[in-house]
């Protein structure tokens, strides 16, 4: 990689790299390890492809594209089939944020029952608030398939955090 | 308060919940670019890597398997690149392999003729991988003749690497074919040139052979008394490959890769099993390529998922392929009482849909098929050229036969 270059993509990922991580942290329902992993895969993946990425236009939106994908891909050579996490992760609890703790370990734990790709799509959703079309361009798939997916997502996180965000304030 | 409002107001509580809890994760940025760009460095010599492997898959034993690490371990991200050369150790057999054994049995394996130039490097002289190479004369001419050995991870990226064959417009050669024997190994038989860009026209002919158990055995011969710098001596290499075939598959060659220390290093040990890891999108898409009928063209291809947008000059078309393992346990969900089972209890079922609910008229083909050992190969076509796009064609690109032939070739069992 030439200089200019790689300074630019130097800047770009230090720039990206935070934001890329909570993403990661949320799609891995606080696996914090596999969320570092991700972001350093996705981080390669575009090093490889700096010069198109950055010619392209909103390298952080390919960026974010990428480490859903590479989410996904994980997953899917994780288990054959699409299902959710049993397991939550508890370290989770271990890095302190200053949210309401309960809230924030129920909030990962409700991600964490979701279906990989319906999880995909909360966060691409409500954590990156992209649209329906955004969404499925992200994840390869078709708009009336994202609205379904979310649709089924949000049932399901209504049922288990209905009463904890019920007291959340929306300003 | 509408039911509608509602879920306003969940979707809204929910968004802010996510971006105060997604807000409170923090991570050392600076070591995490560090690594992030590390792993591009090390995908982009892979990469270098596969393309050079067609030609030159010698040169590749010793670096491959280090740089493949593909989610071995998130405790520690970043191995150093280890090579056989840095880490010798196990325990070796009790006694090494001497080179004079090696040069004794590749000596015994070739069809008569005069050896000279004998060279070999056992298990106890290094502990780099073992090799033999020999300039071996038929009577019509001098031609070197090599075999090296090594342990290699079976499955993973640098085995299809090996016994994949190259891009030509990458590596140019006249033939090379890959096929999988009946006890499961993988064998690649290539004839091209010692330089891809032929400015000397010295022919490299080889044979790869990855076992089941991950020994791999490498032989190569050339049309001159050795790799480089010599003269070509006859217009093509002394073996047939039909005698590559039969010098790469003596047993002998694998008992001898036994004798190879392991080195617990290598991601054989901790990475995850190989049927687990999924093929990537380049390795499926050029296998799908060659299978795809006469007279179409590929107009796009996907990088992060395995797709292809086709045309036969009659619009576009969209073609998605997955190719899983382990897909067993959901064989009752993806095969009805409306699926076949073929004589080797392969199940395939044809499906018909109308592809996306909210697109008018279109139509999505897809043939699934599913191997006795859970491998799974389905393949949809639309008659758009996206999943989502207005139809662009009455029907898809590929009648529904094509895609029922393309999903049960055989040429899919390298991913097996």
């Amino acid at each position: 990689m030439r200089q200019a270059r790689a300074d630019e993509y130097a800047e770009f990922a230090v720039a990206r790299a935070g934001h890329l991580y909570r993403s990661a942290c949320l799609l891995t329902a606080g696996d914090t390890h596999l969320a570092e992993d991700l972001v350093q895969e996705t981080l390669g993946r575009i090093y490889v492809r700096w010069g198109r990425v950055s010619r392209a236009g909103n390298p952080a939106g390919y960026a974010q594209t990428v480490l859903t994908r590479t989410f996904l891909a994980h997953q899917r050579r994780r288990s054959s089939t699409e299902r959710a996490t049993d397991a939550i992760p508890d370290r989770a609890a271990d890095d302190g944020g200053h949210s309401d703790l309960s809230l924030r370990l129920t909030l990962l734990q409700a991600l964490g029952r979701l279906p990989a790709k319906d999880r995909a799509v909360v966060v691409l959703r409500y954590w990156e608030d992209r649209s329906v079309e955004e969404t499925a361009d992200a994840l390869n798939a078709s708009s009336a398939a994202v609205r379904t997916r979310c649709t089924r997502a949000l049932g399901r996180l209504r049922e288990l955090l209905a009463e904890d965000l019920g007291e959340y304030a929306t300003p | 308060m509408s039911v509608e409002h509602d879920e306003d107001r969940f979707e809204g509580r929910l968004s802010d919940a996510l971006h105060d809890i997604g807000s409170g994760f923090d991570a050392d940025r600076a070591a995490l670019v560090a690594a992030g760009r590390a792993r591009g460095r090390r995908l982009r010599l892979r990469r270098r890597a596969a393309v050079a492997g067609g030609a030159a898959g010698i040169a590749l034993v010793g670096v491959g398997g280090a740089l493949i690490v593909p989610w071995g371990g998130a405790a520690d991200p970043l191995p150093s690149s280890s090579s056989v050369a840095e880490q010798p150790s196990g325990t070796p057999s009790a006694m090494p392999l001497t080179s004079r054994e090696l040069i004794t049995t590749l000596e015994g394996l070739l069809p008569e003729g005069k050896f000279s130039d004998q060279e070999a490097r056992g298990t106890g002289d290094s502990p780099l991988p073992p090799y033999v190479r020999l300039v071996y004369d038929d009577g019509k001419g001098p031609g070197a003749v090599g075999v090296s050995l090594n342990r290699i991870e079976p499955g993973s990226d640098h085995a299809r690497e090996t016994t994949d064959c190259p891009d030509r417009t990458l590596v140019p050669h006249d033939s090379c074919v890959a096929t999988r024997l009946p006890d499961g190994s993988l064998l690649r038989l290539f004839q091209g040139y010692e330089y891809p860009d032929r400015r000397v026209d010295t022919k490299l002919w080889s044979a790869d052979l990855v076992t089941p158990a991950g020994q791999h055995v490498s032989v190569s011969e050339w049309n001159a008394a050795a790799e480089k710098d010599a003269p070509v001596s006859r217009s093509e290499p002394p073996l047939s490959t039909a005698q590559l075939k039969e010098l790469v598959t003596a047993q002998v060659w694998r008992k001898y890769v036994e004798f190879i220390p392991e080195d617990p290093k290598q991601p054989t040990a901790s990475a995850a099993p190989s049927h687990a890891v999924e093929p990537g999108v380049d390795s499926v898409l050029n296998t799908l390529v060659p299978l795809l009928p006469k007279g179409l063209d590929v107009v796009e291809k996907g990088e992060d998922y395995t797709y292809l947008v086709l045309d036969d000059g009659k619009g576009r078309s969209y073609v998605q392929i997955d190719v899983q393992h382990g897909m067993g346990d959901v064989a009752d969900e993806l095969f009805g009482a409306d699926s076949e089972t073929l004589p080797d209890g392969t199940k395939v079922v044809a499906r018909e849909s109308g592809g996306d609910k909210g697109v008018e008229g279109s139509v999505m083909w897809t043939v699934d098929t599913l191997r006795t050992d859970g491998f799974r190969v389905v393949i949809s076509a639309f008659n758009a050229g996206t999943q989502h796009d207005a139809p662009t064609r009455p029907t898809p690109a590929l009648t529904r036969e094509q895609l029922r032939e393309i999903a049960l070739s055989p040429k899919w069992d390298r991913f097996r």
